[in-house]
């Protein structure tokens, strides 16, 4: 066997930019029922998609400046099925008549080792939570209305409990930079859920 | 109709003209046959007869379109149950309350002959099967019998029917006119000022409706900004210590990568010592070689262990096995280089490289620097 080349020079560019559009509300547990029956409606006619995940949130606290975070999550249904790591950038901050908060997105997948390779890279988790819910699509558009659970012992997804009695639902498009029409859509959108919910951008760093 | 007597009976003529009754015909042609006299009878009854000729025909009519709408109704509700629209059945009912409609007009018209003076007697039952009779009525009655005729030539409804109708008539009359007529103008009452509420639109009648509204809401924002906090950084959520309890993976499946560069930095002896994987990874962690190492040692306990990652065209295997040293039986580390390789190795001859290399040397550590 001889050995392959091995480039020296690094891998830079090749993927586009993505950028992850986002709406953000919630809705109570009671009136959790009629959204669903609405969302069937309104979205594309398939069967509603449920799903429980457990997410992880790695940190990799730099020298200096905001520390890097990364988001791994697997599915508790599909044990089988590959990890998903993703990144979320700052959101952008463009002029304040866009009606969804925009920020850079990477997603890959990964096996089922991520967390030992995450940990040694130098990441730590800093929280985990699972999330309970359902999907829905319409068009390119994604509907996740989820309730989010805390961990009580770190690693058991048994033992969880709900973090508030509300779901969280999120409405969001991946789309590449600089559509704007994408945000009128969800803005249109979102109007049809009201007043049942308020999807609304939400910029996480007010609520530091 | 007029009767056409003769001579000395042409005055009745005009009277008979002028009354215009329809008094059965076979007991005046009896009366005047016993006195003798041979009674032609012209033109009315063949008026009668044409007359319920057509007002049946009409009737026959309007009742073959109230079928096939029914029809079409009943089709539809089948077939496309599940795309169909409250409106579009709406329409449906319309159209079927309209014909009904007509039908109702067609039998109050005074032009049409009353249909309870007509009987309809079977005059021959049999069980064979008549194919006139199929043809007439489109293959759903074949046989003209004893079982169909109660059925068919019913002309009052069923007893029990009949006996829930003398109980409400009974009770009608009980009452009396005056309360009665306290009831019906009651229910008049009711019915208009309903009427009313629904065509004129208030506004007072909206507000009533929000407030309603806003004492059951179905968010609430507090919850709202809880969550996405939660979602966002971790608010509201504990705190982790370091790695804690993660699932073990298994072997992937070697690819090819390109990019990384390999470096190669240190190499350290292993006489009884936990040390081997320092830094790998990244240089940002210099400093913590100390709590890392002990909880891997915890979970990788004399396992060849393979950690694989892919990021879109880049896919890197790392490859670490931990071995007990024989002297001090402490576990010590040893990290095998990262195979890169740009074309698809099998696995079998990836062990067999490993292996080698394990051989050749053994506590060699890399550095595995890509950006």
């Amino acid at each position: 066997m001889e050995a392959p080349p091995v480039t020296v020079m690094p891998v830079t560019g090749g993927t586009i930019n993505m950028m992850e559009y986002l709406l953000q509300g919630s809705v109570l547990d009671q009136s959790m029922e009629s959204l669903l029956h609405r969302l069937r409606g309104l979205c594309d006619n398939m069967e509603p998609e449920s799903f429980a995940d457990h997410e992880l949130v790695y940190l990799l606290k730099g020298q200096q400046g905001n520390p890097f975070m990364l988001r791994a999550r697997r599915s508790l249904l599909h044990p089988t099925a590959p990890w998903h790591l993703r990144y979320l950038g700052q959101p952008e901050v463009g002029d304040k008549s866009r009606h969804a908060l925009v920020r850079n997105c990477v997603d890959v997948a990964a096996s089922h080792s991520l967390p030992e390779f995450l940990n040694e890279m130098g990441f730590r988790m800093d929280h985990e939570f699972v999330a309970k819910g359902q999907v829905f699509r319409k068009g390119a558009m994604k509907v996740v209305v989820s309730k989010l659970l805390r961990v009580l012992a770190t690693g058991n997804t048994e033992n969880t409990e709900p973090l508030s009695l509300s779901y969280l639902v999120e409405l969001s498009v991946l789309a590449p930079a600089g559509q704007d029409n994408v945000s009128e859509d969800m803005r249109s959108f979102a109007e049809q859920l009201k007043p049942l919910v308020h999807l609304e951008k939400i910029d996480p760093k007010r609520l530091m | 109709m007029f009767i056409f007597l003769s001579c000395w009976l042409c005055l009745r003529i005009e009277c008979w003209r002028a009354l215009n009754c329809r008094v059965n015909v076979t007991c005046i042609i009896r009366s005047y046959k016993s006195r003798g006299w041979c009674v032609c009878v012209l033109f009315g009854q063949q008026r009668e007869e044409k007359q319920l000729e057509a007002s049946l025909e009409s009737l026959h009519a309007r009742v073959a379109h109230l079928k096939g709408s029914l029809q079409s109704f009943i089709v539809k509700l089948e077939t496309e149950h599940d795309r169909l629209t409250w409106p579009s059945v709406l329409d449906n009912f319309a159209l079927l309350s309209g014909q009904l409609n007509t039908i109702n007009k067609v039998l109050k018209n005074e032009k049409t002959p009353s249909y309870r003076s007509q009987v309809i007697i079977p005059l021959l039952l049999s069980p064979d099967r008549d194919e006139e009779l199929l043809k007439l009525t489109e293959q759903r009655v074949p046989v003209f019998s004893h079982e169909i005729v109660p059925d068919h030539l019913r002309t009052k409804p069923d007893p029990e029917v009949e006996e829930q109708e003398k109980h409400l008539s009974a009770e009608a009359a009980r009452i009396g006119p005056e309360v009665a007529q306290k009831q019906i103008q009651t229910l008049n009452k009711l019915c208009s000022s309903l009427l009313e509420k629904l065509n004129n639109p208030r506004d007072d009648r909206d507000s009533e409706t929000s407030a309603l509204r806003q004492n059951k809401p179905s968010f609430n924002p507090a919850d709202t900004n809880a969550l996405v906090a939660a979602v966002g950084f971790g608010k509201g959520l504990s705190k982790c210590r370091p790695p804690g309890s993660v699932p073990s993976g298994h072997p992937g499946q070697p690819m090819m990568s390109t990019g990384p560069t390999l470096q190669q930095v240190t190499i350290a002896g292993t006489t009884g010592h936990q040390a081997g994987m320092g830094g790998q990874g990244t240089q940002q962690q210099p400093g913590q070689p100390g709590t890392t190492f002990n909880d891997v040692h915890q979970h990788f306990y004399t396992q060849n262990h393979h950690v694989s990652c892919s990021c879109n065209d880049l896919i890197l295997h790392v490859l670490f096995e931990q071995v007990k040293c024989p002297a001090t039986s402490r576990l010590t580390s040893s990290l095998h280089p990262c195979i890169l390789t740009t074309d698809e190795l099998p696995a079998e001859m990836l062990h067999f490289v490993i292996q080698r290399l394990v051989y050749e040397a053994k506590m060699l550590i890399c550095f595995v620097h890509f950006q």
